[in-house]
């Protein structure tokens, strides 16, 4: 007896001392889906985006209220500013179905990296969301558009950043996890989707934003922004955001447009695309060559070309490897020699080649990287023309001339 | 044989005596100890007026089958006018099946309230037992309980005799025994435990028994009674007797070497010992497609999962786990909680025995009013109660799918189990979150294992783990496949059939 009480003891201080005490009702949540940090003179700003799940559910909602709320609240550490906002906001923030993280374009281009401390070292924060930093706006600003169809402005960032990373390709997804591996490994060197905001800031963060059918202020993303030493120093544009892309082994989908011999364009369906980064050293000196194999579609012609010939789709490849060959050219060439950032991991291709040699060009080697050629081989080929050969309309005309 | 041990029965000490020589004398204690009641029928004859030679015959007004005493026994003993010894009446003048020798008292008696008709004679000191019994009892019809869409129509009844009958009929072996008692003082209920001779474990067989006679009470009235007095975990929800009113499942446990126990006066019958799987099978499982029946053994297994968990598990998520929902759905569940004046745990509770108290407002009321009762339920309970705000609206969901969840059962009693441990689990849910979940269900597990019926550890054959049973358990093999008994039920006689018999009949016939 006595020791079935001692085992019944046991088991209730099991229960006593361990589980959730955490408790926390539904209704007592405040939802935050988006999070936004710029710098202010003495610290920092934060934005929450809070969602009133009855203005977002499926039924009827109540009366024309704006479906998040946002709050501000400055402080001195991200983490005080966050503990501040219970003065304001109705209840406690809740983190975990955080979706997407906003960096100020100012906080991004003095130090970013103190911030994603908290953000990676708190507890609630689940590490699935993304981050992307603002351009020429503030985070603050980012988070106060409202946006149609997606009621949630937050779930309108990622979604529309998903889809054009999946067939764009001028943007990456980029979660907590991701930046900081990257971050630490490249020395601090990143590179981070930027949105920007397009049409007036006050018609913004109304709610007339959504009640017409062409939405006066939208959120848009622009490219991706470059880090260096945590700092941002600069900001592709779409096309060399997608030349990244392509070395980052990151295109899913995209489309390019080639020129036709004579005149008119051909566009092209990338639907698949891999990337092989290759190092090796030549003596001492390192030798890196990316290799990238494209499958493609015809997507849309704008020119007289017969397409059931052979000659022709040998073009279309051969036009579009240069076109791609080009665009990698000029991303690299941005890289090594405008911004002298290894963003992409050479390094680390190399160092895991011959680790020795590494070391020894470890210290200079954005130097090195800055000044090496870089061989670029892509292999293009066309795998279908859609659902018709050569366009009906059109080869009529031709066949009459 | 319990018979004349009890307390209650002082008041007729007199009848351990034997009968005595003079009819007169018989008839009169008879009378005095049956308190004169009106549906004792004596009726005295005088059967040879030159010497007097009277006759009675007792039987019990109802009991007994009329026609049969007046045709068979009054009848033919008027004819017979030369010998009135005992010998010579049983031999040459009875046309009635079955006639037993009765020298005692309580024997009578015994035998009279049985339905059995009793013939005495005067200076003699022994009468004759006939066998009339003849009580009005319903006839085999479908079974109410347990329905399914393909298989036998039949079930049993409250009368043994037609029930074990039923048995007989599906299973001609010699070797199907039974065994009877006489259990309950006063009520004398007959208790037969019906086996396979030589499937059967004879120590499982033995221990039946034995528990059977260690009852000691003065009534049995339904087989509910001899479940709690034999069962081995008495302070389980768990049963660990199965019972069913279907002669086919009855059959099947046979042939696996389970032992029935048949109790007069309720068509439901024991089954021993009583495996956690035989809750989760049903008998069409075996009349159906192998692969449809796997199906639906995982449908129910999953269904006793979510009947379980699914309320605990919601009051846990919401208000521990919030992060584990997509954010959408954590959108949904919060809007419609917005302005629910409870906490979860408050919420499932009112909803839970709402439902336990319609479920058994349903059972128990009068069948013309029961619309009345499920517009209530539907209405007002549910409908209203969600537009009021007082639940929401998932809540509701969840009730339901647990109420559904918990009609999967093929038997009743497993259902009742599940019904109980709802309520301790979404207590403890609510205290410690998904841990407290995990840690109930644990000792629920826990429990499983611990328990024995007859011998056999309760959760066979996954713990302990049986692969060469697997075949009928979680998943239903083919029937060509189910070659042996289930391995600790018994072991003497595991093999049901060979696979390659007929194959081999085939080839020598044609060769």
């Amino acid at each position: 007896m006595h020791k079935l009480q001692l085992i019944g003891c046991l088991l209730i201080v099991s229960l006593l001392l361990s589980g959730c005490w955490s408790k926390r009702e539904l209704n007592e949540l405040a939802i935050v889906t988006a999070l936004g940090i710029d710098k202010v003179d003495d610290g920092f700003e934060i934005s929450i985006q809070i969602v009133e799940p009855s203005e977002i559910s499926a039924k009827q909602p109540s009366a024309g209220r704006s479906p998040v709320i946002t709050y501000h609240e400055r402080g001195k550490t991200v983490f005080e500013a966050i503990r501040k906002i219970t003065t304001l906001a109705a209840r406690k923030p809740y983190f975990s179905h955080l979706q997407i993280v906003v960096i100020g374009e100012e906080l991004a281009k003095s130090n970013m990296v103190d911030v994603l401390d908290f953000i990676s070292r708190d507890h609630e924060f689940r590490n699935d969301f993304n981050i992307i930093v603002s351009h020429e706006v503030n985070a603050k600003e980012v988070l106060s558009i409202l946006t149609p169809i997606e009621k949630i402005p937050a779930s309108k960032m990622l979604n529309s950043l998903q889809a054009s990373e999946k067939v764009w390709g001028s943007v990456l997804t980029v979660n907590i996890d991701d930046l900081i591996n990257t971050l630490s490994n490249n020395e601090e060197s990143a590179v981070i989707s930027a949105i920007t905001m397009d049409g007036s800031k006050s018609l913004g963060m109304s709610q007339t934003n959504v009640q017409q059918a062409e939405t006066s202020t939208l959120l848009k993303y622009i490219g991706l922004a470059i880090f260096k030493n945590g700092q941002q120093i600069g900001l592709l544009n779409a096309e060399d955001s997608r030349g990244i892309s392509y070395l980052d082994n990151k295109i899913e989908s995209t489309v390019e447009i080639i020129s036709c011999p004579k005149e008119g364009t051909l566009t092209t369906e990338i639907t698949h695309a891999q990337t092989k980064i290759k190092g090796r050293f030549e003596g001492n000196m390192p030798q890196l060559k990316v290799q990238i194999t494209i499958e493609q579609n015809v997507g849309e012609v704008e020119c007289m070309l017969n397409l059931g010939e052979k000659k022709t789709i040998e073009m279309i490849n051969k036009r579009t490897e240069e076109l791609i060959h080009k665009r990698i050219e000029h991303t690299l060439q941005i890289l090594q020699q405008d911004y002298q950032v290894d963003v992409l991991s050479f390094g680390e291709v190399l160092h895991r080649k011959d680790p020795e040699k590494w070391k020894k060009i470890k210290k200079d080697w954005l130097a090195i990287f800055s000044e090496m050629p870089i061989h670029i081989e892509v292999n293009v080929k066309t795998q279908a023309l859609g659902t018709m050969e050569n366009f009906p309309v059109r080869n009529e005309k031709n066949m009459g001339e | 044989m319990s018979v004349s041990k009890g307390n209650d029965t002082s008041h007729i000490n007199a009848t351990e005596d034997c009968l005595h020589r003079s009819l007169a004398k018989n008839i009169k204690i008879i009378k005095q100890t049956l308190g004169n009641s009106d549906d004792i029928i004596i009726r005295q004859l005088v059967i040879d007026e030159a010497q007097n030679q009277s006759i009675a015959i007792l039987y019990i007004d109802g009991l007994s089958d009329k026609t049969a005493i007046s045709d068979a026994i009054i009848d033919k003993l008027l004819l017979n006018t030369n010998d009135f010894t005992i010998e010579h009446i049983k031999a040459s003048c009875l046309t009635i099946g079955d006639v037993k020798d009765i020298t005692q008292f309580m024997t009578l008696y015994q035998t009279l309230l049985n339905g059995d008709a009793v013939i005495l004679i005067d200076n003699c000191v022994t009468g004759i037992a006939t066998n009339t019994k003849h009580a009005k009892d319903r006839a085999v019809m479908e079974p109410s309980t347990e329905s399914v869409i393909r298989g036998p129509r039949e079930a049993f009844t409250e009368t043994l005799r037609t029930n074990t009958a039923l048995i007989r009929r599906k299973i001609k072996s010699p070797n199907l025994w039974i065994k009877s008692r006489i259990i309950g003082e006063v009520t004398q209920t007959d208790v037969s435990v019906m086996y396979i001779n030589g499937i059967a474990s004879d120590k499982i067989v033995a221990e039946v028994l034995a528990r059977l006679d260690r009852i000691n009470t003065d009534s049995i009235l339904e087989s509910g009674y001899i479940e709690s007095y034999i069962q081995d975990a008495q302070l389980s929800l768990f049963p660990t007797i199965y019972n069913t009113e279907r002669p086919d499942v009855i059959a099947g446990e046979l042939l696996d070497g389970k032992i029935a126990i048949l109790v007069d006066g309720t068509p439901f019958v024991l089954v021993v010992p009583a495996l956690f799987t035989s809750f989760l099978q049903s008998a069409e499982d075996y009349y159906q497609n192998w692969m449809v029946s796997t199906l639906i053994r995982a449908l129910r297994f999953f269904g006793i999962s979510l009947a379980l968990v699914a309320p605990s598990l919601y009051v846990a998520i919401t208000t521990f786990h919030q992060e584990m929902l997509p954010t959408p759905m954590l959108i949904s569940i919060a809007s419609q909680r917005e302005g629910v004046p409870f906490p979860a745990i408050v919420e499932a509770l009112i909803m839970e025995v709402a439902f336990e108290v319609l479920r058994e407002a349903g059972l128990r009321m009068p069948r013309t009013i029961g619309p009345a009762v499920s517009i209530v339920g539907t209405l007002v309970i549910g409908q209203a109660a969600v537009e009021a705000g007082v639940v929401s609206a998932v809540m509701v969901i969840i009730v339901a799918l647990t109420a559904i969840c918990s009609f999967l059962f093929p038997a009743y009693g497993l259902s009742n189990t599940v019904r109980v441990l709802r309520f301790p689990l979404m207590i403890i849910a609510s205290m410690f979150g998904l841990f407290g979940v995990m840690f109930g269900v644990m000792i629920i597990l826990l429990h499983l294992c611990s328990i024995r019926t007859f011998g056999v550890p309760y959760l066979s054959p996954f713990a302990p783990f049986i692969l060469k049973d697997q075949k009928d358990a979680f998943i239903l093999f083919p029937r060509k496949a189910l070659l042996t008994r289930p391995r600790l039920i018994n072991q003497k006689n595991m093999v049901r059939g060979h696979r390659y018999i007929a194959i081999k009949r085939r080839n020598q016939r044609d060769g």
